[in-house]
């Protein structure tokens, strides 16, 4: 207690308002009153503005290492667009990722399904693309296909495919030879099939990027978020199986080569979520 | 006034890059990152008492800066809006581990102490203040840092804590004390 009527106690209980300069003219004349008589408290308060002065004057810390590439490879963008950037992105439940996944195999599996019952059916051709009524397994004319109209000899990626054309002298069909068939493919799936590996290359590059990229950060994740994001790519993974399996049986199939990119996507999109989750979420 | 001229130089050039980087630059989020890498993280790493785990957050929150970057409005200064984005990144961060953390005595829970290995030198007589915040419990060191290193108001801290105005202001005094104990070890 001192003459200014302020015990320690009181000041102690004053000092923050004091601090903040939020305490009304007689209680801040009654703790200055006391600072000027009391060492304890006027040290006290010396104190604790030294340490606000430090605090505020506090130089930056300097990381120990270079952190851009942590995060550039977890930004990493997109060899393969997907819908647009980063508009408000929305993290995905899981359950809600559970579903769109079966969504995605149920799809497939009906997709799958319809084709591989028609292939079956007797008399009904499903694999010839715009070919003419006379024949049937006539490859179709180079400019809807986008292959030159003129002799092609190349091998296709799926299958024994050579076929040689000749100018049609009518202008109405494309004349067709073809080596001993087990399946027969139009010019057409020439060119899809070569944009498929060649997308199925991308794909692959981009899909080992990201794995590469989640399987350095789980240790950083959750296990739980770990353990669902590997059972959604399980189901992703299933459903890009029974594409590719339909797909070899119907080639020419552009309906289910949309299926196996929408399950592509999906997959990407997946793991590049997954890259770019913040730690210990 | 030279230092104004940098200041006014950086938000300028923040202001280009962001929006650069808004549209998928990541050259240009590089240089956003080198100009605000090391304030970034001296607010990670205080928050979090850990210069690791600071290493972590920072790259978290740069990473998020990416993701969020289309929705900045340019109401703030750049600056402004990536500190608060940090501060709001440890938060939720501790709301994350808090689950799995232990908890101290006084029910806070306990961040990882300043680690040995990576400290800077601290002062074989008298604890360094860098060294004396990282020692605070959790809940204290989160407002002393945001209020007298970083000069969030009260009001502030109590909105991005979830904690009153009031509590903010005890923890704080409660900080301020602790800290001088520890200074004057």
């Amino acid at each position: 207690m001192t003459s200014s009527n302020m015990t320690c106690d009181e000041f102690d209980t004053a000092l923050p308002d004091y601090l903040e300069g939020t305490l009304d003219d007689s209680r801040r004349a009654a703790v200055e009153g006391h600072l000027s008589e009391c060492v304890r408290c006027a040290s006290m308060l010396r104190d604790i503005e030294n340490i606000q002065k430090g605090a505020a004057a506090m130089p930056d810390l300097v990381p120990s290492r270079d952190l851009w590439l942590g995060i550039e490879s977890r930004i990493a963008a997109p060899v393969i667009p997907l819908a647009t950037r980063p508009a408000p992105q929305r993290r995905m439940a899981p359950a809600w990722m559970g579903i769109a996944a079966a969504a995605l195999i149920a799809s497939t599996a009906g997709i799958t399904y319809m084709l591989t019952a028609n292939s079956l059916r007797p008399a009904k051709s499903s694999t010839v693309a715009a070919v003419t009524p006379s024949s049937p397994l006539q490859p179709t004319n180079g400019a809807d296909s986008g292959v030159p109209a003129e002799s092609t000899s190349a091998p296709s990626p799926v299958g024994a495919v050579a076929v040689t054309r000749q100018p049609d002298v009518t202008g109405s069909r494309v004349a067709a030879r073809e080596t001993p068939p087990p399946q027969r493919i139009p010019v057409q799936l020439v060119s899809q099939s070569s944009d498929r590996a060649h997308s199925d290359v991308v794909y692959g590059r981009e899909i080992e990027m990201l794995q590469n990229i989640v399987s350095q950060r789980r240790t950083q994740l959750d296990s739980s978020t770990v353990a669902i994001i590997e059972r959604n790519l399980q189901i992703i993974d299933a459903a890009i199986a029974q594409s590719r399996a339909a797909l070899a049986r119907d080639p020419a199939s552009q309906m289910l080569d949309q299926q196996l990119t929408h399950a592509l996507d999906k997959k990407v999109e997946l793991l590049r979520t997954a890259a770019m989750l913040p730690a210990s979420t | 006034m030279a230092a104004a001229s940098n200041l006014a130089h950086a938000a300028m050039g923040d202001t280009t890059d962001v929006a650069l980087a808004a549209g998928g630059d990541r050259q240009a989020f590089e240089r956003l990152y080198r100009t605000h890498a090391n304030r970034v993280f001296s607010i990670c790493a205080r928050m979090s008492g850990s210069r690791t785990k600071g290493e972590e957050l920072t790259q978290d929150v740069f990473v998020r800066t990416w993701e969020k970057l289309p929705q900045f409005r340019g109401e703030s200064a750049f600056s402004t809006w990536l500190h608060r984005l940090a501060v709001n990144v440890v938060l939720n961060a501790r709301k994350t581990e808090g689950r799995q953390a232990s908890r101290t005595d006084d029910g806070e829970v306990d961040d990882e102490r300043w680690d040995e290995a990576a400290r800077a030198p601290m002062h074989i007589e008298r604890m360094d203040l860098t060294d004396a915040i990282a020692g605070l419990p959790a809940g204290a060191r989160r407002v002393f840092v945001l209020h007298d290193v970083e000069g969030y108001k009260h009001e502030e801290i109590a909105e991005m804590m979830g904690i009153t105005s009031g509590g903010s202001k005890a923890q704080l005094h409660r900080a301020r004390l602790l800290l001088r104990e520890a200074l004057e070890r």
